[in-house]
């Protein structure tokens, strides 16, 4: 009795599950990268405690500066276009008011301007930015796996996925750092969407943690990230987990 | 299907409210948007140099007064005594004043070169208007812009300009319509001259206006819509 209650119990829960299983339009590409990127960028914060192969022991802060600094901006912006629509009685041609109305337009546009260009070639494919370590404790355990670097830059994590294509490409490497070494992954968005469009959040958070984990041991792709080499690894891959 | 969309929506919604940093980001977003549209109106607004405080009527009911803008007034300048009660009994959102670069034509009195609901860009920056140009002008005291078409411009040997006006639909011309004693107009009760014409769009404010519930959805909708998609 007990028995059949617990097997229950966990189809309950597995019904649960798949009741919280997001769903999406697998046409909307839009939707489709920005539920991917959420979920890898909630699986590389300081509250996954299965990120790291040392556990909770060894978490990662995500960096809000540059994120910060845009919605500053933003705000900024919008509070010179507000004070363009409200602030000012536009009964022309009283020339004062109307030069303060062109220079409120103008900051606006120049600060609107600004984050576009921000978001086009400073940001580009970024999806977030990790702080470096400061924990001594966390900077040992991490230098003892493999990563010497981690306590001087943080991670900044990139994804790709191109309109069109089936391939989400996710890669992590160092924020700051010239040529910076970085681990490359990518799969096909089949692997973690049926056809009906139902996510596998937690089969993509597993790869990414393995992604990071690789990045920890300090194991990266190599830089001329050949063909040959990405289905090598990918073979690899295949063949330790039949394993 | 309608009501998946709105849970959908609603998840959308739950999920930003739990994360404030992607709510704020979303919000500025919207703002941003917004404010891109109605500093474009600015911008044009200083680049025309105008400000025209526009009279828009909805209200059906007085329709047929504003048909013949000759009625407001008769030869002597003295507005009958029932078309100002009425003008005084006009509720305040039946007398909605903006100041754009734009202006919806509300009258047939320039048919059949403007019809009602056509919208017309105006520019003040020019410094000659002419005969056969359409304007858009105020008389002194009087809060009702006038969009009619210059008839003869007197030009005296100080530089003085005088202007008479008259509407193409109208039979008289604007002297009518003038302060009590004046016969012309000067340069500095024109607002602006019609530069650019788009047929009937206007006709889509008038209904928004006549039903203002419409103008809540449409820009309810509008701000879901932008809140719950992050293409930003």
């Amino acid at each position: 009795m007990a028995k059949k209650n617990q097997k229950d119990d966990d189809e309950s829960v597995e019904e649960e599950e798949e009741l919280e299983l997001l769903q999406v339009d697998v046409g909307d590409i839009m939707k489709v990268k920005q539920i991917l990127d959420e979920t890898v960028a909630g699986t590389i914060s300081e509250k996954n405690e299965d990120l790291s192969s040392h556990g909770g022991k060894v978490k990662i802060e995500e960096d809000h500066r540059h994120d910060n600094m845009k919605l500053a901006l933003m705000f900024t912006a919008c509070c010179f276009a507000a004070m363009a629509q409200f602030g000012l009685k536009t009964e022309f041609p009283h020339d004062s008011n109307r030069w303060l109305l062109g220079l409120c337009c103008a900051v606006y546009f120049c600060i609107s301007g600004i984050l576009q260009l921000i978001m086009t070639f400073v940001d580009k494919d970024c999806i977030m930015v990790t702080k470096p370590l400061r924990d001594e404790a966390m900077i040992k355990l991490v230098k003892g796996s493999g990563n010497k670097e981690m306590d001087k830059y943080g991670i900044r994590v990139r994804t790709q996925f191109p309109r069109f294509s089936e391939f989400y490409t996710v890669i992590l490497e160092f924020e700051g750092k010239e040529n910076s070494e970085f681990v490359k992954e990518t799969w096909s968005v089949g692997k973690f969407f049926d056809v009906d469009g139902f996510f596998d959040e937690e089969g993509l958070a597993i790869e990414i943690e393995e992604l990071f984990q690789r990045f920890e041991r300090g194991d990266f792709n190599k830089k001329e990230s050949s063909d040959e080499a990405k289905t090598a690894k990918k073979s690899k891959k295949d063949s330790v987990k039949k394993d | 299907m309608i009501k998946d969309m709105i849970d959908k929506q609603v998840i959308e919604l739950k999920k930003l409210w739990a994360n404030k940093r992607m709510l704020t980001f979303q919000l500025l977003n919207l703002a941003m948007i917004v404010f891109s549209a109605l500093m474009i109106w600015k911008g044009l607004m200083f680049v025309t140099k105008v400000s025209v405080l526009l009279y828009w009527r909805f209200s059906r009911r007085i329709d047929c007064l504003f048909d013949d803008e000759m009625g407001w007034v008769d030869h002597n300048g003295r507005m009958s005594w029932r078309k100002y009660m009425l003008r005084c009994m006009l509720p305040l959102e039946d007398r909605l004043v903006s100041e754009s670069p734009v202006v919806v034509v509300l009258s047939g009195s320039m048919e059949p070169a403007f019809q009602r609901g056509d919208i017309l860009f105006l520019n003040n920056s020019v410094e000659k208007v002419d005969v056969g140009d359409v304007v858009v002008f105020k008389i002194k005291d009087r809060d009702i812009p006038i969009v009619h078409r210059i008839l003869k411009v007197h030009q005296k040997p100080d530089g003085h300009v005088e202007l008479l006006t008259k509407g193409d639909n109208n039979r008289v011309d604007d002297r009518g319509l003038y302060a009590p004693g004046q016969l012309w107009l000067e340069r500095e009760d024109i607002l602006g001259k019609a530069v650019g014409t788009l047929r009937y769009v206007g006709m889509v404010t008038i209904a928004l206006n006549d039903y203002p519930v419409l103008k809540y959805v449409l820009v309810g909708m509008m701000g879901l819509f932008v809140l719950t998609s992050k293409e930003g």
